[in-house]
Order: C-alpha cells, then structure tokens, then sequence
C-alpha cells in the first residue's frame, strides 16, 4: 500500500524523531511511503483564530501537494482533523470568506475521492485501513496512560484507537479519570489565556496516575503539557503513538537484546519524550 | 447591563491565581454534575431524544411569531395578563408597575437568570420593595452581594465552610453547623417570607402555545412557593422559550432534568396557566407573563447564532468545559458564562461588547456532546472569531502572524527556510522570534525544537 | 418618589395602563424579520419514549429511587383509620394535619385539621401518576399549601390513575387544565450549601403516595 506522509509542520520542527518512527511502523507495516516535499502547514492555526482566507490558501497548497496521493497518513489527530472536517466546510463556502480566487477548489488529482476522504489519522488508519491490531509483545511490562486529543476523539469520533493498538503491543493502558479532558492546548488559546490553558494542564497532570509514559497522538498536546510538566519539574515521560508503537515492535523484533526497551537505542533515544533528533 | 467580559483574561489568571479555592469548589461540583449526566444520558436513547429536541426548537424557532401570539391569546383567555418588554429597562418598568399597582411591599423570587440579564433586583429596591431571593444558592449569594457564577448552580464556587461562616454571621446559625442545620436556618427566614410576600417573580423554562402554560423545573419546592402563596404572580420569560404542544413538555421537562443533574425529572415542576379566577381553584389572583427580547431578536436574525436560542439554560455545557471549569462563571464578567455564554453574549451583547469569549475557548467540543438541544457550540464560536477577525476586533500582531504564516506556508522553499532558522535557533530563540511565545513560556518549559527537521532526516534516510 | 436610573426610565416610559403596547408590535415585526428567507422547518411529532409493561410497579421502582415513599392499601380497614394511625405512628407523631379541599371525607383522618403553615401532615389528592418520571400530579383544585408547607406530604392516588408515560397523561391533561399543576416526583432536595443534598429545604421532606 502506497502511504503519503503529512508529517505536518509541528512534527517536522519539533517531533522529528516521532515523525521518523511513524515512517518505521508504516514501512514495518508493510506500506511504501513517500513524503511530498512542498509540504507544509495544514492551516489549522489560521481557521482556529477565525482567518478562513489564509486557511483556504493553505488548504488549496495542502490539497495540491497530496493530489496524487493515494492515502494520506497524519501522525497528528488535530491535523488529521483540520484536512479531513473542516477542509470540507472550508471549500464548500469559499465566495463568502475569500473572495474572487474561490474557483480554484479541492484538487481531486488523479483521484475520484477528495483528499478529506483519503486522509487517515495514523491509529484512524493502521486500525481500519490496515485492519492491523496486534502489534506483538515488546511493550509488555509498560504501563502507559494514553491522553486523547479533543479533535480525533470527539470530531474524527476516534476513542479506541490508541488504546487497541497499545495493548495490541502489550503495554497496560491505566485508567485516567481526565483522560478525555482537553490538556488546555488549543493553540492560539495557549497564548491568549495562557493562565487558563496552563491550569487546564495542571488538572490533567495532577490527576495522572503513576505510569511509564503518557502517550498521544497529537504532537500540539504533547508540547503542552510536557512544557507544563517541565516547567513543574514532574519528570513525567510523554511519547507520541508512532514512537511508543515503534518501540514495542522494535523491542519485539529484538533489536534491543539487553532487556531494556528500545527507547534506549540510539535510533530514537528522545528527551522526555520531546522527541530530539540524533541521526 | 453593564459587563465586565473584557476583562476575561486578566480575572481569569487572577481567580486561577487567588483563589484556588473556587477552583477547586468549581471543578467537584461540575465534574459531579458532568457524571450525573453522563449516566442520565446513558440510561435512555440520548442521541435520539437530543435530535428530537433540537428538531422541536427549531420548529418553534422558525414559526416563533405565530407561537408567541397563540401563546398569548391562549393565556389571556385562561385570565393571565401578557405583556411584552423590547429591552430590559422595559421589562424593569412593567414589573415595578406591577408591584406599585398591588402596593407589593415584599417580593419572593425563584431562581432566574432572565432577571439577573435585565438587573431586576436593584430596580425593585431603588422602588422600594424589599427582594428574597428564594432558591438557597441564589439566597447565600443575596446575602454575599454577590451574581450567580453558574446557570444552574448559582453557589457552585462556594464551599460548605464559606456557608458556615456566612450563616453564622448573618442568620445565627451555629459555629460548624452541618448542612442540614445551615438550610433549617435559611428555611426559617424564607418560610416566613413565602407567607408574608405580596408578590412572587418567577421566570420560565417553557412557555407551551397551545395552552398558554409556564413550565418551571426545580428541587427545592421554592418556585411552586413562589407562584402560589403571593396574590400576585410575575413570570418574566424570553421569547425563545415557546413550545408549541402540551405534549412537548413530556420530553423537555426529561431531556432538561437528564442534562441538567442527571435526574429523570426535577423533584416539582410548575405548570401555570394563569391565575386562581374558577370556583375550587387556589393561587395567585393575578399571573402576569412578561414576554422579554431584549437582544434576543438580534440573536434570531443572525444566520448562524440564532441556533444558541434553542438553549435550556440547563448548564451541561458548563459542566462539561475544562475551561469554565478553572475559574467559575465570575471571570467572564456577565450572566451567561462557559460555553453557551461565549456564543450567546456577542449576540445578545454586540460582539464587540462580548470579546474576547469567542476566543476563550480551546474548541475542545465538549460542550457539542453534552449540549440537550445540540447547539453547535464550537462552531459558532468560530463563527464569531472570524466576525471579530473581519471587524477587525483582534490583535494587529496576532493578524500579522497568521498572515505571515499563511505566506510562508504556500511557498515551500520559504517554509523549508524558516524551519531550518527555527531549529537552529533552538526553543529560546524560537521565543525571541516569536514573542507571542512570552505569554506561553511564563508558565510552560520552552519547547525544544528537534535538532534536525524531519525533512532533513527523511533526505539523509530513515532506517 | 426618587428613583435613580430606573425612576427615570419609568417617567419616559410608556404609560402604566398599557405596558409595552408598542413594543408587542415592534418584537412581533422584529420576529418575522429575522426569519425571512430561512427554512421553516416541521415539528418532529411527539418523542415516543418506552411504555412500563406494568406502569404501577415502574411507578412504585421510580418514586421510591427518587426518595419519594410509597403505601399501598391492603383493604383491611377504612382508609380515614388507617391514615390516622399512620399519622400518629410517624418519627414525631402528628396531631393536627392539613387537608386539600378537595380532599373527600371518608380520605380525612380522624384528627384535628390544622392550617398548613403549622401541619405536621398535609393530606392531598392527586389527578393521576405517571409511572415513566415517578410523578404525582396536583391541581389547583387542591389547596397549593397544604401541597407545600407541611413536612409531610400524604398523596393519595386514585385507582386507575397511574399513566405509563409523562406525554400521555399531559395529553389527557390538555383538555382539563386547572390554573395550575404541580408534578411532584420526589422530596423537596438541595446541593446549594457545598453540593451536599439537603432534603427538605423549602417543601415537603417526606411525600408519601398512598396507592388506593
């Protein structure tokens, strides 16, 4: 299977690392994937903050860029989202917001669907595209607490997903009572009531029990709350879907034999889970 | 009604800051209430039940003249008098008319958020009638000066000890009296009033047309007080309130109980039709209904927010948003707070009146999910924002970025550019460059930009 | 008399004889403005919500949960009896109680008749149940204190009155609509004072329905 890669411009400056580990998993998977290069923003910050112009323009390059693309896979539920809900409310009324260079619309390229249609979120598309939901045994011994992304689970209506797939690799998902709570990111909300958004981290950290990792697959929440996290001084450890996966599979295959996990292995050794890059 | 929403950001770092302790009273309470819900909705066909509602509102919203007449025609004849108030000052004058009419000397009131948006307490003060409130959270909050911080819960953000306290100090209550013996001290003062009030005012959670009936939910019995032992009874109802058949009232007074507490209905509802005027019939011998706008004709002609009137004021959304939920309904400086006030106040308002609420919000959808009649509360919050961004009501910096972003991002050697200057510059330089950053950092560790881009990795090989 | 702000509102107002007579005008024509050229959309008809096979036992299962008490009569001895030796068996017996006018004699108890305001019972008759909410429902035709000020409330429901579902007894209703009608489905509750449930706040702390 043919797999684009929207690796999304957060992921690309901050979560290299777990970008590279999504590229594993779906290769591991058996998928060949590609990364379009003019790939940039998906228009989120734009449409968010009510600048549908500017999110249109972003969009219309988004919708270029993946044309040809068969599948396109997002290792991030909120832009998942953006492309796969609102690029939709976005075209459909572009006169009223953009003005005059509304003609040019969703490219469907070679393909009869529109790209909403072929965008997967990444734990969207390993689960029901791939039909894949054992990943084996190396996260066996791990006890992870999974914090959901507000727009994959109550948009995209993705709730099981992260879990499926993580007890597919073995790890013990422990109950969190706020896991479902928004961790206060939202972007721009991050910045405009900042005191606000922080106190909404701390009602999810202070209500984590005690876990291994807490996993995401939204990169935007996972700098939010490890910035709060960090600046507490909690030492709590956060990783990304792709790389807690790629870790267990890699484990499982046994490139680490020493018996400790592989996020000890050079390959994906990441700060905190802040995912640095040591290529 | 003059507002305090402007100073939404600063109050709401300062109550997070300040008094912690009205988050903490704020989070239990909700959190409790979310539950509740959660479980009521469960217990029934919620999907279904929220699609019928919405279906029956907006009916009765896209045929709201003809139900307001039927209405009124239909209470006329049952002997009630209707009246109709454009704006608040309106509304205020007809019920201190009232009261001069009947020499009301003292008024009984149920809770009503309808007569905390018009200011009516004061009004009747400055007329000389003396006010109780009635509801018990809204009587400690009289007691404290202070408004009501939830839809529902006016004292959600007082704790048992605060109560204490003030009953102590004002009632004689005993020190470190329980919760029983601190609402037997209230009961004492509010019984006597029931029986002494000239008059009750109430508001409304329905007004059926077909039978000209005012349908009022409640738990503490205060309300079916308050619009049967006074000679004299004052329901102040919005426009947006109609239902058209009896029969509606079967699943709304349900659906309303479910997301409001998670009860299947509340323990008294009220079902007023008019005043005691038949042989054998006991109540008020006069039942005035006050058909307020104020704003909410606004409301209906904008194309997108007039779906916010469908509102029930049950408060679900409240108690489902994690925002709300760190400071309470005060910081956002006016009666409708959390989410539906943020997308009901800049219309009722002027958006102008009502920045930056749309903006107070991380779109999180929590709200949608709890919400009886489904307003589609984030995407009218961003309905709003884009008004604001065209009215040019938002920072000039904020609009610069989003520009420059949007610039960088359809030109991809540039973007490829600005990525590399980015991680080079590491998290402390990104907040240089970027110095909405500021804000962010004051509470958060920088975050660390990967040392070499994704891109730069993909070109070099992923193995 | 001086009234700041409000007072001169009231003197440039319109005339207290005919409150707001412009305005009803105004808003009906500001209504019909806002919704011109949107869709007008149908009524859904009515929420068809589960039938109790037994709507007796559901009445019985929802009351009770809701904290409401109920008796059911076992025809062993006249109701006015028994009612009386309820009365006086209860936690602080009860010697004089309030009674509905439209209470009928042989539902009376054998006691002293007391106003509301300083009953230990109020004794009441109710147009029907509703097994769906674990309702009883009140007219106007009763006396509203009695139905309100006593701590305890003593409901009696006559045979046959028990509805499955809320809609069907609202719909019997409609056409019989007294000035006013009290759904009373569990005891008078509060969690203003630091969301702690307190019962009994302002009306009846016990309601009793007596099943005939």
């Amino acid at each position: 299977m043919n797999v684009a890669l929207f690796v999304t411009c957060l992921a690309d400056h901050y979560f290299a690392d777990a970008a590279a580990d999504t590229v594993r998993l779906l290769r591991h998977l058996g998928c060949t994937v590609t990364f379009p290069d003019a790939q940039t923003c998906c228009g989120q910050p734009a449409y968010n903050a009510g600048r549908n112009a500017e999110a249109l323009r972003m969009a219309r390059h988004t919708a270029d860029v993946f044309a040809d693309a068969e599948a396109v896979v997002v290792p991030s539920g909120s832009c998942a989202t953006m492309v796969k809900k609102f690029y939709a409310d976005l075209m459909r009324e572009p006169a009223r917001r953009s003005g005059p260079a509304a003609s040019r619309g969703n490219n469907r390229g070679t393909h009869a669907t529109a790209l909403p249609e072929r965008t997967w979120e990444l734990g969207e598309f390993i689960v029901h595209r791939l039909g894949v939901k054992e990943l084996g045994d190396g996260l066996v011994g791990r006890r992870v607490a999974i914090h959901q992304g507000c727009h994959a689970l109550r948009e995209l209506r993705l709730e099981s997903e992260p879990a499926v797939l993580l007890e597919g690799a073995g790890a013990e998902v422990v109950p969190w009572e706020a896991q479902d709570e928004c961790c206060g990111f939202g972007g721009l909300f991050s910045v405009k009531m900042s005191a606000v958004s922080a106190a909404m981290a701390d009602r999810k950290l202070d209500t984590l029990p005690p876990v291994d990792w807490v996993v995401s697959g939204d990169g935007g929440c996972i700098l939010h709350l490890d910035g709060r996290s960090r600046a507490r001084r909690l030492g709590t450890e956060f990783v990304h879907l792709a790389t807690a996966l790629w870790r267990g599979i890699s484990r499982g295959a046994g490139t680490s034999d020493d018996g400790r996990l592989a996020d000890s292995a050079p390959a994906s050794a990441g700060r905190r889970g802040n995912a640095t890059a040591t290529s | 009604m003059r507002t305090r929403i402007g100073e939404y950001p600063a109050r709401a770092a300062a109550a997070i800051r300040e008094a912690p302790e009205v988050r903490e009273s704020v989070t239990g309470a909700t959190l409790a209430f979310d539950r509740k819900r959660r479980h009521a909705y469960s217990g029934v066909n919620a999907d279904r039940w929220r699609r019928w509602a919405e279906a029956v509102k907006n009916h009765a919203l896209t045929h709201l003249d003809d139900h307001l007449t039927e209405a009124e025609e239909r209470l006329e004849a049952n002997g009630a008098h209707v009246h109709w108030a454009a704006d608040a000052a309106e509304a205020r004058r007809i019920v201190t008319a009232i009261a001069s009419d009947h020499s009301v000397a003292t008024v009984v009131k149920g809770k009503s958020m309808l007569t905390e948006e018009i200011d009516l307490n004061p009004a009747l003060e400055d007329a000389g009638v003396e006010v109780l409130e009635t509801d018990l959270g809204e009587y400690i909050l009289q007691l404290l000066d202070e408004p009501p911080s939830h839809i529902l819960g006016p004292a959600i953000h007082k704790s048992l000890h605060e109560v204490r306290d003030l009953f102590a100090d004002r009632l004689g209550a005993e020190p470190g009296s329980d919760p029983d013996a601190l609402a037997e001290a209230a009961r004492r003062v509010l019984r006597d009033a029931f029986i002494h009030a000239d008059m009750g005012i109430t508001g409304g959670n329905f007004l059926v047309a077909e039978t000209g009936t005012v349908a009022l939910i409640e738990n503490e019995g205060n309300i079916r007080l308050t619009t049967s032992l006074p000679r004299v009874h004052i329901a102040l109802v919005g426009i947006e309130k109609l239902l058209p058949r009896m029969t509606d009232l079967a699943g709304f007074l349900q659906l309303t109980a479910r997301a409001a507490t998670g009860q299947p209905i509340g323990c008294f509802v009220s079902l007023i039709q008019g005043p005691a005027s038949r042989p054998g019939d006991d109540g008020p011998e006069e039942v005035h209904v006050i058909l307020v706008d104020n704003g909410r004709t606004d409301v209906l002609a904008h194309p997108h927010a007039w779906e916010a009137l469908r509102c029930l004021r049950c408060g679900a959304c409240l108690n489902a948003c994690p925002v709300y939920r760190q400071t309470g309904g005060h910081a956002y400086g006016y009666v409708y707070s959390g989410p539906i006030g943020s997308v009901l106040d800049p219309g009722l308002l002027g958006l102008h009146e009502a920045m930056p609420l749309p903006f107070a919000s991380s779109l999180c959808g929590a709200c949608f999910d709890a919400c009886p009649v489904r307003i589609p509360i984030p995407e009218l919050l961003l309905e709003w924002r884009r008004e604001a961004q065209e009215q040019g009501l938002t920072p000039w910096k904020e609009r610069a970025a989003l520009a420059g972003l949007a610039t960088v991002a359809t030109r991809p050697g540039l973007y490829r550019l600005a990525g590399k200057i980015g991680s080079r510059l590491g998290g402390t330089g990104a907040a240089r460059a970027l110095p909405m950053l500021g804000n962010w950092a004051r509470e958060r560790a920088l975050p660390q930009p990967s040392r070499h881009t994704f891109r730069e990795l993909w070109r070099e090989g992923i193995e | 008399m001086w009234r700041p702000d409000v007072g001169a509102e009231l003197v440039a107002g319109p005339p207290v004889s005919a409150p707001g007579a412009g305005s009803r005008e105004q808003i009906l024509a500001r209504v019909a403005r806002a919704t011109v050229g949107r869709k007008r959309t149908a009524h859904p008809g009515n929420l068809l919500t589960p039938t109790p096979a037994d709507p007796v036992a559901e009445f019985v299962k929802r009351f009770t949960s809701q904290g409401g008490e109920v008796v059911e009569g076992d025809g062993t001895q006249p109701w006015a009896e028994w009612l009386t030796g309820f009365l006086g068996g209860l936690d602080t017996a009860v010697t004089g109680a309030a009674v509905g006018a439209d209470v009928p004699s042989e539902l009376r108890p054998q006691l002293p008749v007391v106003a509301a305001a300083h009953a230990g019972a109020g004794i009441s008759v109710a147009w029907a149940a509703v097994a769906e909410t674990g309702s009883l429902i009140l007219p106007s035709t009763g006396t509203r204190a009695v139905q309100l000020l006593p701590p305890v409330h003593i409901v009696w429901v006559p045979e046959g009155r028990v509805f499955a579902r809320l809609e069907d007894a609202l719909r019997e209703l409609r056409g019989a609509l007294p000035a006013a009608v009290g759904l009373h489905s569990a005891p008078s509750k509060s969690a203003d004072i630091g969301q702690t449930v307190v019962t009994g706040v302002h009306g009846p702390g016990r309601c009793i329905a007596v099943l005939a």
